[in-house]
């Protein structure tokens, strides 16, 4: 199934060459998790890493569904 | 004595005299200093009734007890008084270097009474205390008012001042220091311009000792290696400063779009810390002794909006961006650039433009009135009306009065965005239950800067909580509001206490903040003591609030009634009701919001 991957600001250099918009489609298996699907990417999470699906707060090992958006950043501060 | 002067210095622009008088050691103590003390001084010196344009007003300059020492981003200054534009409390903050230089003249305070007869200056060189003709710079903008100023005094003082906003009394005009940095909310700049004060120039050499420097230049050390262990990483704040905000809101669906009518903006990209980045940026800056450094200095080399400047940050791009419909980035940097030398609050002006834009669409304001169309997205029109609202030409004049004025005048106070009057921040609170709580019972009306429990809904620092959420947060919300009447009081910028001087449990502890102070002024706090000062700081802004008349605690109908349409927070309204008698409840209020006699008396407060 197609899941898409958005990376936020300093994430965005570990999208693999062609991504568009700071995002990519993947083609993933049906059960993979918000986790797995971003463990993919060369991300180096730490404590200042915020992962959500579809915009939502959501336990990471929740199994995606087609079409799903899974974006993350990195936040220390906001304004 | 050691951290604070214990010096005030009283300014009456009535008759050009000024005392200079001691602060009671005890009320240092307990209140702190910066944010703490003035309130202290204003509740106890003024009539919170007072009609906030008059000379019987009083505006507080306040630096903290960490303000001007190692401390990372020990350079803050908070500006203190009632508000014209929401009849309540104005404390609006402020970096760059013009604290410290402040706190360098050998007072910790300065307080402002009266009204000067003619535009003048202070200028503050320690003990050389002058009062100036300001004739000269009358009607000029605060970038010129600052070169000549410095020209006429010293390079080596630095320089806070109003723009034509101020002197014209927009009740959205800041003060403007170091050219760049604002502390821009609530109308501080119209009570500084009814005052006939221009600018205040301050220099000087004299700087409190430190109780324990040795273990004080360890913690800032220590401190500032953690800030640069997150910069070395990569961190957004150094390579994007707020600016990266935007794509996060719009992911999560809060941010601002067409005056709160929708939490998704369809020109994120285009506006976005990236593309300000690909197109305009030049470098980073720094307030003083930030190793941070989230300023950005930026220029736009050509064409209408030809400029250069720093910024924006992120609520600049929300208000001018997001919420006017603007996908120009070279419009809203210029916008940005016009309110720094106009002197505006960017969220107040550009939040008022995007309530008057839909109030145009809705048939609601005649064009005849404007002048010209005024369409979300007509960058070109947007940049008009920052102009005019600054110098108050046409209709400017209803612009400069806030958004909340401008609608009720046209019969559609429900368009209006606010809350005691004043302008959202950029988080829509439908999408971020917290922000609502918060918004509804900021003592200086709709502020993210008064406990922004963005930081736990949205950005995950130090952990994330659930957004849509109402679980817990008027816990949060309390907690948070304390914390950042401490972290205001003490001097330091909430961008770096956060993360680097709180614990990183859900409920912040301010360990470190209270070691600082404690090695700064020698009084022994611990972390409870420091805390509990925040409570006391922020009941008494309260009680200043409820008796200068201000208090409802609501939020405007759009955020009760009018669930978002889009985005991930679609179907959402704030559920304010469900979280207010709980939040009374925790903060030890009455169910009308009233502090109790109780809580006053455990706080050492008059009641």
């Amino acid at each position: 199934m197609m899941v898409h991957i958005k990376l936020l600001a300093n994430y965005r250099e570990h999208l693999p060459p062609g991504a568009k918009n700071g995002g990519v489609e993947l083609d993933v298996p049906d059960g993979t998790t918000v986790r797995e699907v971003i463990s993919r990417f060369p991300i180096p999470l730490d404590d200042t890493s915020v992962i959500v699906l579809n915009g939502l707060t959501v336990d990471l090992d929740t199994p995606l569904t087609a079409g799903d958006i899974v974006s993350a950043f990195s936040a220390i501060a906001g304004g | 004595m050691y951290g604070w002067h214990l010096k005030l210095l009283r300014v009456n622009l009535t008759t050009q005299k000024v005392t200079r008088e001691d602060v009671d050691p005890k009320i240092a103590r307990d209140y702190l200093g910066g944010r703490g003390w003035a309130i202290h001084y204003l509740y106890k010196e003024m009539d919170p009734m007072t009609d906030p344009l008059t000379p019987e007003n009083v505006m507080i300059f306040a630096t903290g007890p960490l303000t001007a020492t190692p401390a990372p981003t020990g350079n803050r200054y908070m500006v203190v008084t009632k508000s014209p534009l929401t009849g309540a409390l104005a404390h609006s903050n402020s970096g760059g270097e013009f604290p410290t230089w402040m706190k360098r003249t050998g007072f910790d305070m300065f307080i402002f009474e009266g009204r000067s007869s003619e535009p003048v200056y202070l200028f503050v060189n320690e003990n050389q205390i002058e009062f100036r003709s300001a004739a000269h710079v009358w009607g000029k903008d605060t970038h010129e008012t600052t070169d000549i100023l410095l020209a006429e005094t010293s390079a080596e003082a630095r320089v806070a001042c109003i723009g034509p906003a101020g002197e014209k009394l927009a009740l959205i005009a800041g003060i403007i220091n170091d050219k760049h940095r604002a502390a821009a909310r609530s109308g501080v700049g119209a009570v500084m311009g009814s005052k006939n004060l221009k600018a205040v120039v301050v220099m000087g050499n004299k700087n409190p000792p430190l109780y324990n420097p040795e273990e004080m230049k360890n913690i800032s050390v220590d401190t500032s290696k953690n800030v640069g262990a997150d910069v070395k990483k990569g961190s957004n704040m150094r390579i994007y400063g707020t600016s990266y905000v935007p794509q996060v809101t719009n992911t999560l669906g809060i941010f601002p779009t067409r005056n709160f009518q929708q939490g998704t903006f369809e020109h994120t990209d285009k506006i976005d810390g990236v593309a300000l980045k690909e197109q305009y940026l030049i470098r980073h800056t720094a307030c003083y002794r930030c190793p941070l450094a989230c300023g950005r200095l930026t220029e736009v080399p050509d064409g209408d909006y030809k400029g250069k400047g720093e910024g924006p940050e992120y609520e600049t791009i929300s208000a001018f961006g997001g919420a006017c419909g603007v996908s120009n980035l070279a419009a809203l940097i210029k916008a940005n650039y016009m309110c720094n030398e106009l002197g505006m609050d960017t969220i107040g002006a550009g939040m008022t433009i995007a309530a008057a834009m839909e109030m145009y669409e809705k048939g609601y304001i005649p064009e005849e009135a404007i002048g010209m169309p005024l369409k979300f997205g007509d960058h070109d029109a947007m940049i008009e009306m920052v102009r005019k609202m600054a110098y108050r030409e046409g209709f400017g004049d209803e612009l400069a009065m806030g958004s909340y004025r401008l609608a009720e005048k046209y019969g559609h106070p429900e368009i209006a965005v606010t809350t005691r009057k004043q302008e959202f921040p950029g988080y829509d609170p439908r999408g971020a239950q917290g922000m609502g709580l918060l918004y509804a019972t900021s003592n200086k009306g709709a502020s993210h800067m008064e406990g922004d429990v963005a930081y736990e809904e949205v950005f995950g620092t130090p952990i994330k909580e659930d957004p849509f959420s109402i679980e817990g947060k008027p816990e949060l919300v309390n907690h948070f509001q304390n914390s950042f009447a401490l972290i205001d009081s003490a001097g330091l910028c909430v961008f770096v206490a956060l993360r680097y001087v709180f614990s990183k449990d859900r409920m912040i502890f301010p360990l470190r903040l209270s070691e600082m102070m404690a090695y700064t002024t020698g009084e022994g706090y611990t972390a409870e003591e420091v805390l509990k000062a925040g409570e006391r700081v922020y009941n008494l802004e309260r009680m200043f609030v409820l008796k200068a008349g201000s208090t409802v605690d609501t939020l405007p109908p759009r955020m009760l009634n009018e669930p978002l349409p889009d985005g991930p927070a679609k179907g959402m309204v704030s559920q304010l009701d469900k979280m207010l008698p709980e939040y009374y409840k925790i903060r030890g209020w009455d169910e009308k919001g009233y502090p109790t006699k109780e809580k006053l008396e455990e706080l050492g407060l008059p009641s």
